[in-house]
């Protein structure tokens, strides 16, 4: 429908990359849903529970959208609406494809400078200040490093965070900054996406931003058998 | 007249081909920018909270991932044999059991255009063998499919239960009426027309294969009776259900109906049991069957809850701007009654639920339209019913509806002979949208008798 085949990765570092973005995305729902069972069993069978269980699942949730929709501007699966783009002469399809890319590229700049302040104070650095473009750093940012997840147990391995950020104090439990910290790695990585996806839609490479809905691939399979009987 | 712009922005950078997410998230946070003194970093948090913060939307990535399990062509296939064991020798059978089936298969699915993928490539060639014409065919497909979005468990009702802070057990308890209602409807006007024009029926195989293929498919149906009945026995909340669910519908795809996973062989061979290579019980985890469906549903999810968490920045606003208020008292002002105004959510939502997913688009409506309703006093789990059918309906309105491109798509005809084959099944499901919209106690009844009268907190 909006015409493009399925995304292909290039190169070896590019397959490997693909291979892992799919393979977290995947592990991330795999240990969802594998927490949620595991508690329900807990309460039923054990009579107790994982305490931290539902927090953790709720971390992994926010993870597995921030980094998945990066996954999905890569790959093209955003969901959009194709009625007018698929009407128009290639050339008119050609400029609204670059506009919508900006749109993106605008969108993505904003969350990047949203990711970066509302994360930098629990990992004891400094916000940007300005309202709409980082202009510079806030000295005055009030440090939040202290802040600890609700039930997340502190991991070993990560003690020496108490050093870098907390004024050598302990953690009882995990500090906020490791689950916010996907905001800003979100943010980086859907930047690079959407500048990849300008190019190649600056280059006619593809099409657009969007794919029009959940089974347009199973959609394109059907039609491949399809030829291949005739 | 701020709201109007910002409307128009949705609208117009959704039409220029920009995602359905994207265009939601900027609009609101130039809109906040300008207006509010809020941060872009307030902006982040709940892009983050969306997810975090929401312990009713975890149920979607799990009953994605359950229905993905299910969707495979082999239970598409089981309940399918089910079905014209069932109704399959009344006259217009094979059409009827196609409904039947789809019916089936959107408890289990919860997605109406995978609904039709899944039914449709079977049923739509079966029926063309024994006789019917493709355009038959294809219009019971299209539009039996969309009963995917109102027979519970349905990802819809969790988005929308989730949007108003309704109860997602009491949603999925009103559809089970309007979705048996609106299914027998369906059968009745294929059995009518099937008199008529006396189309073909199948043979009686008898109550042995009636057993056989009930037990057989019977395994897959399980899942529903788990999700509903842990949900009303108290004994799971729905999103504890769901991630049961998905657990059983893997124990199921792997191990009892094993078209997937280590123990799956190639078509036409005996796939292997579990007696047979017993290390399948460890070697699963790792197969690539279950990482591509993990995967598979994980990518939906992302691109359901990319646009979920973008709509919930546009709820801040609207919410910020008391702009449902505003607009509930210049339709009071005016006097508009209830009736007026759900005649124009009807309107809102059929234009709406034609150019996009359902799931969205009732994201963006229902913080709109909830709180007017509560002003004129329409009952919360009714108007989310009445939005359901709308999409619905939305779904298989020309000229863009979801459910034609992808009945268009499986029966190989234009979209057009899909449209004109679908329209007799399209007037019955708008005579059955007036029904739902002005007899509340179609949707209410069931959740009211199961669940005693709701609270109304405002």
């Amino acid at each position: 429908m909006s015409g493009h085949g399925r995304y292909e990765p290039r190169g070896m570092l590019g397959k490997a990359v693909h291979e892992l973005e799919e393979t977290v995305i995947a592990v991330l729902l795999g240990l969802m849903t594998l927490l949620t069972f595991i508690n329900v069993i807990m309460r039923y069978v054990f009579n107790s529970m994982v305490i931290w269980g539902l927090e953790v699942v709720l971390v992994l949730f926010a993870w597995l959208v921030l980094f998945g929709m990066t996954y999905a501007f890569k790959v093209t699966a955003n969901l959009g609406v194709d009625a007018l783009i698929s009407i128009v002469s290639p050339r008119a399809r050609y400029v609204m494809a670059l506009m919508a890319a900006t749109a993106c590229l605008i969108y993505a700049l904003l969350i990047a400078k949203g990711a970066w302040d509302y994360w930098a104070p629990f990992a004891g650095l400094q916000q940007t200040t300005g309202k709409w473009f980082p202009t510079g750093f806030d000295a005055s940012t009030r440090d939040r490093a202290f802040f600890e997840t609700d039930q997340i147990p502190m991991l070993e391995w990560l003690r020496w965070l108490e050093d870098a950020i907390n004024d050598g104090e302990r953690y009882s439990k995990m500090p906020r900054m490791i689950p916010y910290i996907i905001l800003p790695i979100t943010a980086a990585l859907m930047l690079l996406r959407i500048i990849q996806a300008t190019i190649r839609i600056a280059k006619g490479e593809q099409q657009s931003m969007i794919v029009s809905h959940e089974v347009e691939e199973a959609l394109e399979e059907i039609a491949q058998n399809r030829k291949g009987q005739v | 007249m701020d709201v109007f712009i910002l409307f128009t922005m949705v609208i117009g950078l959704m039409l220029i081909g920009v995602p359905i997410a994207v265009s939601l998230g900027l609009s609101s946070i130039l809109f906040m920018l300008a207006l509010s003194n809020t941060s872009l970093a307030a902006v982040a948090a709940s892009l983050y909270n969306g997810m975090a913060g929401h312990y009713t939307l975890l149920a979607i990535p799990f009953f994605v991932l359950a229905s993905s399990f299910m969707s495979t062509g082999g239970v598409a296939r089981r309940i399918i044999r089910f079905s014209i064991a069932l109704v399959g020798h009344l006259p217009g059978g094979l059409a009827i059991a196609g409904v039947f089936a789809c019916m089936m298969f959107a408890a289990l699915s919860g997605s109406s255009p995978a609904t039709v993928v899944a039914i449709g490539t079977i049923v739509i060639a079966g029926m063309r063998q024994v006789g019917y014409t493709r355009d038959f065919a294809a219009g019971v497909i299209a539009v039996a499919g969309t009963l995917g979005i109102l027979i519970p468990p349905s990802i819809v009702m969790v988005v929308y239960a989730s949007a108003t802070d309704v109860s997602v057990g009491r949603m999925f308890l009103a559809g089970v009426i309007p979705g048996l209602m609106a299914g027998f409807m369906l059968m009745l006007t294929i059995y009518v027309i099937a008199r008529i024009k006396n189309l073909p029926k199948g043979d009686w195989l008898g109550w042995g294969e009636v057993w056989r293929s009930g037990r057989d498919a019977g395994f897959g149906l399980m899942l529903i009776v788990i999700i509903l009945g842990g949900i009303y026995g108290g004994i799971f909340t729905p999103t504890e259900a769901a991630a049961v669910a998905a657990v059983y519908a893997f124990f199921i795809a792997f191990f009892v109906y094993r078209d997937m996973g280590p123990l799956a062989r190639p078509e036409g061979e005996r796939n292997l049991t579990l007696l047979d290579k017993p290390i399948a019980l460890v070697t699963s985890f790792f197969h690539r069957d279950m990482r591509n469906t993990l995967f598979e549903s994980g990518k939906l999810t992302v691109t359901l809850m990319f646009i979920i968490a973008n709509a919930l920045i546009l709820k801040h606003v609207l919410t910020d701007e008391q702009i449902p208020q505003q607009i509930a008292g210049a339709m009071l002002a005016a006097g508009f009654g209830p009736i007026m105004f759900l005649v124009i959510v009807n309107v809102i939502l059929l234009i709406g639920g034609q150019f996009m997913e359902p799931s969205g688009l009732i994201v963006i409506v229902a913080p709109l339209v909830f709180p007017i309703a509560m002003e004129l006093g329409i009952d919360p789990i009714h108007l989310g019913i009445i939005m359901v059918v709308n999409m619905e309906i939305g779904m298989i309105t020309p000229p863009v509806g979801l459910n034609l491109f992808v009945t268009s798509g499986v029966a190989g005809m234009p979209m057009m002979r899909v449209v004109r084959a679908a329209l007799p099944f399209l007037a019955v499901l708008f005579v059955f949208l007036i029904m739902i919209t002005y007899i509340p106690i179609i949707s209410t009844w069931l959740p009211t008798m199961m669940m005693g009268p709701e609270i109304l907190v405002r």
